[in-house]
């Protein structure tokens, strides 16, 4: 079955169009990934499949049904960890629980055990009594998971769900997403964490001013965008001698205020550009999901981003 | 249509729970301003006003000064206590990923604006029914609707400001120039019969001196039914169209 079936959805908010004609399948069990940089559409696409932005044009299902009309029914089956944390601040760690449990209808007698069960799974059970001020930013982050979890959903939305949070915090949500993943829940990602999105997605579509640049596997992308190598200098000064090797064995040469970065499809040029040139680069490594980027998103970067 | 009316439930509580930690702090302004009201003006001012409309001026305020009540409970939750939810601490973005849609916001909304009314007015007539103000006690289990009738007009009025606001100090501006006159003008402190018909006119154009019409007659037991047919009927009228209207705007603000 297909969760989410988007044909050339549009939203125009009056005369700025937010998601310009974007089509993607996500089928049951994947973990589907939108990456773009800011301002690109990705909450106002996520705001879409709860009924909160209607669509302007196209077609958009989510479990087969209208996410507008039948909102509240798609809803039940789908918890979604927004972009802001928006919980309640007048209210305790379990309250705010136990309200949205009453909000998704879960029966009183089970509302205690899943609440404790999620705080447990999110390691948060010693908080359940903190006010939500208390709480950091990560604990405030994992709570917002256990939140999008009450209703034991089938499809989960996590819009930028380790923005802002520390190296730690992030790989135990990492582990978590697996986890979820493996218990069979349908996950739409929204990040600005390449690796994060190369690791978690098994598919990723990456957008751009509100249009579709490139959808694909992560190994896929990487293989038709950015093949091979990367070396990567990071002084802006020196680069004359690497950026003319580069020049001379055709290699794709990108340089900008934070240094020069030189692609290759074998290792091994890189390594006898390093000896012939004998300056090293800050960074050797196979291309990834980031190069593959910058390159499609990267160049026009403008000052309204 | 009853998932609707479970969800409007839940969100009343959500509302009670948070209200209910601050109790005190939440009930006193409220209550207590017009007890001082009642205290200065119908004490102090009374013991030089013995008859008005052929009553101590201490009866002749208690009813109009209960019912003000639900006109500040609502006003206010309306418009600060709504604005600071919406935009500051943004509770209906995540709200709105839960079944609750943008109706049940605000519907949730219109039956906590109510009941608030209705508690706050009744609060205050049993408060003023000990000191004998209320001629026949019976009729004190009807105040609540008093209460409501005010509560949705005023408390729409102040979703209607929230949707124009452009930040959270212009609500002084609706209060001073709006609110203030509404509650000195209506008759509370006043008999409207012998202003200049042009005031009476804007008075009685605008929601708060049906509902003092309509508390009087409760509180003295006068022409209840007519009362209540003609002023109340108004009021239902005001909240039809002021609910359907703030309902129009904050939908637009809530959903794009
Ligand atoms: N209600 C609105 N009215 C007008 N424009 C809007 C509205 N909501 C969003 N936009 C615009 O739509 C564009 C896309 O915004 P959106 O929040 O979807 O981006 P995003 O991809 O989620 O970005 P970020 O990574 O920063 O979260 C932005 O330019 C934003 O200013
Ligand atoms: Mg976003």
């Amino acid at each position: 079955m297909k969760i989410i079936s988007a044909k050339e959805v549009t939203k125009i908010f009056s005369s700025f169009t937010a998601v310009d004609k974007l089509s993607f399948e996500l089928r049951k069990g994947e973990c589907f990934g939108l990456l773009g940089p800011n301002g690109a559409g990705k909450s106002t696409f996520i705001g879409m499949l709860y009924g909160v932005n209607s669509i302007s044009s196209g077609n958009l299902e989510v479990f087969e049904m209208n996410p507008k009309s039948q909102a509240r029914k798609v809803k039940q089956r789908m918890g979604v960890v927004t972009q802001d944390n928006a919980l309640d601040d007048s209210l305790t760690v379990i309250e705010n629980m136990m309200i949205y449990a009453s909000f998704l209808g879960v029966p009183k007698k089970e509302r205690e055990k899943r609440i404790k069960d999620l705080l447990d799974f999110m390691n948060l059970s010693h908080k359940a009594n903190a006010p939500i001020r208390f709480l950091s930013g990560g604990m405030k982050r994992r709570l917002v998971f256990v939140r999008s979890l009450l209703g034991d959903p089938e499809l989960l939305v996590l819009d930028e769900p380790t923005t802002g949070l520390d190296p730690a915090v992030r790989h135990l949500l990492w582990g978590k997403v697996r986890d979820l993943k493996a218990k069979g829940k349908t996950i739409l990602l929204t990040t600005h964490y390449m690796h994060e999105a190369e690791i978690l997605c098994d598919r990723i579509l990456v957008m751009n001013k509100g249009k579709s640049v490139a959808e694909g596997s992560p190994s896929e992308l990487i293989q038709k965008y950015c093949p091979g190598y990367v070396a990567v200098y990071d002084q802006i000064e020196k680069n004359e001698s690497v950026k003319k090797f580069g020049e001379k064995h055709n290699f794709l040469i990108q340089e900008d205020r934070s240094g020069i970065y030189l692609r290759a499809p074998k290792f091994e040029d890189l390594l006898k550009m390093q000896e012939e040139t004998k300056t090293f680069a800050a960074q050797l490594r196979p291309a990834n999901l980031e190069d593959v980027f910058l390159q499609l998103t990267g160049q026009e970067l403008t000052a309204d981003a | 249509m009853l998932e609707t009316l479970r969800l409007c439930v839940q969100l009343t509580k959500r509302n009670w729970i948070v209200y209910r930690k601050d109790l005190i702090a939440n009930v006193s302004p409220t209550i207590f301003e017009p007890i001082f009201l009642i205290l200065s003006l119908g004490v102090g001012l009374g013991y030089f006003i013995t008859d008005i409309d052929g009553r101590s001026y201490t009866a002749f305020l208690a009813p109009g000064l209960a019912v003000s009540t639900a006109l500040f409970s609502s006003f206010f939750e309306s418009s600060y206590g709504f604005y600071i939810r919406m935009t500051f601490e943004n509770i209906f973005k995540a709200m709105l990923t839960t079944p609750i849609g943008v109706h049940e916001v605000i519907l949730g909304e219109y039956i906590w604006l109510s009941i608030k009314g209705a508690m706050m007015c009744s609060l205050l007539a049993i408060g003023f029914a000990c000191f004998g103000l209320i001629k026949s006690l019976w009729l004190l289990p009807l105040i609540p609707i008093a209460g409501v009738l005010i509560a949705l007009p005023c408390g729409a009025l102040g979703l209607i400001a929230t949707s124009y606001v452009k930040n959270i100090n212009q609500f002084q501006t609706v209060y001073a120039f709006f609110i203030a006159p509404l509650f000195f003008f209506s008759g509370i402190f006043f008999p409207l019969a012998q202003m200049p018909n042009s005031l009476k006119y804007i008075a009685y154009a605008l929601p708060l001196a049906h509902g003092v019409e309509v508390s009087r007659a409760l509180f003295w037991n006068e022409n209840v039914l007519y009362v209540l047919g003609v002023h109340g009927g108004i009021l239902i009228l005001y909240s039809a169209i002021l609910c359907a209207f703030a309902y129009y705007r904050i939908q637009k603000i809530l959903q794009n």
